[in-house]
């Protein structure tokens, strides 16, 4: 098992090595010059190619990667030798010469709001998907079934953005229910903490939760076509336990994994729920970013995403030991 | 005198991958002949390398080592037209007739698919062919734009033999081809395969696990262990003499009727 | 104790909305016997086994009368059968493997169904596990129960599953095709347990197969069912040596025996080079 853990982490450090390799690539060949968009209005050719220097822009590739990659180990200088020069210390993902912050620093600072959004909608959505499937499948055919498929279909096929501008406006604008949503600690003032996730959360869980309804059902309904269903029902155990002991275990295994998948699009669903109630989030800045051009922030919240995939994948290749036996064996 | 088999194996091996580091000898050097008209019964319990056998006799799979030799050719390691040509001699009956059938073509597509996959031109047309084909294992023609579920397990099972021999083979594989019926069921279709091979001087090779029926269609049977052939031998010498200790074990073990009742059931 | 038959089923109809399954079958099973019940696909003898434990699906029609033990069991509420099933009469099913549940050990799921009756801590249950595990002769019992049950063969997953079975002593065990998916020398390991645990609990057997001859060497009586009725009932030995029915006897007819052969066709056997001539 720590070997498989062992060889897992490894694989994972390769593969993070290449996602930074091709990400440079792309923001070195393909994005318009940085230098341009942080020059702004009063620019001359001398200016922009000042700026370059002092970005390192000028530098051959393998130059520049290099000092990026070595950058998130021991850190780096911008501008060495000049006024300007700036310490970007290890981790450095970049230094955001726009906002005038250390990139890793900007994500730290913002990273809290989006990992409460995502977790919390997380949570919502997973209980609240699965506990719809489960209640689809043993009602199979019913008006359950049929109502709970029907608010899936519905959450599926609904914009978010468009589900978060409505609840805002009735919730907040009309019915006055709810404050306009604020980052304040939990540890602050929980009524208020609780107030400005909620919205973001149900949005957020609003999406997800149909699919895994939808895929508990599938699931749980294959399951309980087995035999060892019939096992259980003729040692005399009463519902409960036959559904969620024998029914439910067996049909999470999938849903682990599009939680494991999940992790991919969070990021990308965190963005439009944090511009949109207007929380500074993680996702919200790389909004911003990508309006401004602001390659560092870019660059370093596309990296977070991928670790977070990387990182996830493995969690839910874990998770999958814990719950199947027969993978278990298998990684031993 | 020496005598050419239909088809000939000699010492043949498989091996599978279980892991990085680890392989699995599944058959370990089997050898066994057919003659024409000639059936060879495979026995064996599960795990015993008997359908892999089967498998690499009809070159399903390519056999780790080993000489597989049919007509006097060596096809063992035959690709392109050498394979399309052993395909059109050996043709493979499988256990579950209705997952061994595409269940969206009708009869007719599902029996001439042999033809089609050798791009074979037949003479008075594929749909003659097919009828025929259908006629010859007791299935009645008009049924030929049925589909496959519209069967019942024995006649699906005729279907599939059906599509083997409408290429015309001289080696019919069977891998536990009855074995799924219910006994009246399988009693005619074992009438039919003894049948077939008397007009059409089929061979065949008879996979199964089940030795009483075997005994009523094989006439020489190798009784597998563990990936080898234990013992081999004329079906009287397999089932009334068995040497091997392991082929006697087997034959104990299956249930039979009290002879006593039997015999008063023959004789009232 | 009587001599009353411990079960007994009376003109058991079963009927599904689109077709019936079983019609009128009756049968009894004496205290300690075994009743063979013995057809092809669609004689509806799984049926009338599922009806006994109350396993029918929802919508199956039953009529008829089914009385376990001087209790009737037809009409009565599912919570009152969920108290039978598992404790006084249990089931052994066709396929080991998918019968058991991936996910659990063979000990919890053995000790599942003596809690459901029985209660108890899980401790207790796993001490009941092992030695039921003991009873059908798996070696290691102590150390086999926390293993699940892909690190089993066919044979010992069968073996867990009578374990299951005998948890709480039933009266009543039934036991629907449990050597079919199993190998011959496995099956007969399989079928001398079921003989010996029915001589030392004094169950009552319900014995459904395809197989004549395996019906024929466990069962004193014997039901021939087709097209779910039953076309023969008697003694092994008179369904065997004076079968009455014509089906009885085609079925008989149609069993291919071990030691006799029918007539084949003679191999052709071409000497090399005589192919041309």
């Amino acid at each position: 098992m720590i070997s498989y853990i062992l060889k897992r982490l490894l694989g994972a450090v390769v593969t993070m090595l290449a996602v930074i390799f091709f990400t440079f690539i792309i923001f070195f060949y393909l994005t318009p010059d940085p230098a341009a968009s942080i020059c702004g209005d009063a620019c001359t050719p001398d200016t922009i190619v000042q700026i370059r220097r002092q970005l390192g822009l000028e530098e051959p590739f393998f130059v520049q990667f290099w000092a990026f990659l070595s950058g998130i180990f021991v850190g780096r200088t911008y501008g060495e030798g000049t006024a300007a020069e700036i310490y970007c210390s290890a981790p450095c993902l970049g230094y955001s010469f726009q906002y005038r912050t250390d990139v890793f620093d900007g994500i730290v600072d913002r990273l809290p709001v989006t990992i409460t959004i995502a977790v919390g909608a997380a949570v919502l959505w997973i209980l609240s998907g699965v506990a719809a499937g489960v209640i689809s499948a043993v009602k199979q055919g019913t008006w359950w079934d049929r109502g709970a498929m029907m608010f899936a279909l519905a959450g599926v096929s609904l914009p978010n953005y468009f589900v978060a501008l409505v609840l805002q406006y009735l919730l907040v604008v009309q019915l006055q229910w709810l404050p306009f949503p604020a980052v304040v600690g939990f540890t602050d003032d929980p009524t208020r903490w609780f107030q400005t996730y909620i919205m973001p959360w149900t949005v957020l869980a609003l999406m997800y939760a149909s699919m895994y309804a939808r895929l508990t059902r599938t699931n749980m309904i294959d399951t309980l076509g087995e035999n060892f269903m019939r096992t259980a029902h003729a040692k005399g155990l009463r519902p409960a336990p036959i559904m969620l002991r024998h029914g439910l275990r067996p049909s999470l295994t999938p849903v682990v994994t599009l939680l494991g998948m999940d992790f991919a699009t969070l990021l990308g669903g965190a963005l439009i729920t944090e511009t949109v109630f207007g929380l500074n989030g993680v996702g919200r800045w790389a909004y911003n970013a990508i309006g401004t051009n602001d390659q560092p922030v870019i660059m370093g919240v596309t990296l977070l995403a991928a670790f977070a995939v990387i990182i996830a994948n493995i969690v839910v290749d874990l998770t999958y030991t814990a719950l199947d036996p027969r993978v278990r064996e298998s990684t031993k | 005198m020496t005598r050419q088999p239909l088809l000939r194996a000699e010492n043949l091996v498989r091996d599978f991958r279980t892991g990085p580091r680890t392989i699995f000898r599944a058959v370990k050097g089997v050898s066994f002949d057919v003659a024409r008209r000639e059936t060879l019964g495979i026995v064996g319990e599960s795990g015993s390398g008997k359908s892999t056998t089967a498998r690499m006799a009809a070159k399903l799979i390519e056999p780790t080592e080993g000489l597989l030799e049919f007509d006097g050719v060596d096809v063992t390691y035959k690709a392109g037209k050498a394979l399309r040509d052993f395909r059109g001699g050996v043709q493979v009956v499988f256990q579950d007739p209705y997952s061994s059938l595409n269940p969206r073509h009708t009869v007719e597509q599902v029996i001439s698919a042999p033809l089609l996959y050798q791009g074979r031109k037949v003479l008075g047309g594929r749909r003659r062919v097919v009828k025929e084909s259908m006629e010859r294992v007791g299935l009645n023609p008009d049924h030929s734009g049925r589909y496959p579920a519209q069967f019942s397990g024995g006649q699906a099972q005729r279907i599939g033999i059906a599509r083997a021999l409408v290429v015309e083979p001289q080696l019919v594989i069977c891998d536990e081809a009855v074995s799924a019926l219910d006994v009246s069921v399988q009693a005619q279709v074992l009438d039919l395969l003894r049948d077939l091979q008397r007009d059409l001087n089929l061979s065949y090779i008879f996979i199964a696990h089940d030795l009483a029926v075997v005994r009523q269609i094989a006439h020489k049977v190798a009784v597998m262990k563990s990936g080898e052939i234990v013992e081999q031998g004329s079906r009287e010498a397999i089932f009334d003499a068995p040497r091997h200790e392991y082929t006697q074990s087997l034959l104990a073990a299956v249930p039979q009727v009290d002879p006593s009742w039997e015999a008063a059931r023959q004789a009232g | 104790m009587t001599d009353k038959p411990m079960l007994q089923v009376v003109d058991l109809t079963i009927a599904f909305p689109t077709a019936a399954v079983v019609d009128q079958v009756s049968f009894e099973i004496p205290q300690g016997g075994t009743m063979g019940l013995v057809g092809e696909s669609g004689s509806g003898k799984s049926m009338t086994s599922l009806a006994v434990m109350g396993l029918l699906p929802r919508e199956a029609r039953t009529t008829g009368r089914i009385s376990f033990m001087d209790e009737e069991l037809l009409g009565r509420s599912d919570r009152q059968m969920r108290r039978l099933r598992g404790d006084r009469m249990a089931m052994i099913f066709q396929d080991p493997l998918s019968s058991l549940n991936p996910y659990y050990t063979v000990g919890f799921q053995i000790a599942e169904a003596y809690r459901a009756h029985r209660g108890g801590s899980r401790r207790a249950g796993l001490r009941r596990a092992v030695e039921a595990m003991d009873r059908v002769k798996i070696v290691d019992a102590d150390k086999r129960v926390n293993h699940y049950p892909h690190q089993f063969s066919g044979g010992m997953r069968q073996r867990v599953m009578i374990a299951m079975a005998l948890v709480c002593e039933p009266e009543l065990i039934i036991a629907d095709e449990p050597t079919t998916a199993l190998d011959v020398t496995v099956q007969a390991q399989i079928l001398e347990l079921l003989a010996e645990v029915q001589q030392s609990t004094g169950a009552g057997m319900l014995f459904i197969t395809h197989d004549l001859a395996v019906v024929s060497q466990v069962s004193d009586r014997i039901t021939v069912m087709r097209h779910g009725r039953t076309v023969e009932q008697g003694t092994a030995e008179q369904i065997f040596s004076r079968p009455s029915n014509d089906y009885t006897r085609q079925l008989l007819a149609a069993t291919p025996r071990l030691d006799d052969q029918v007539d084949l066709p003679e191999p052709i056997l071409t000497p090399v080079g005589s192919e041309d001539s």
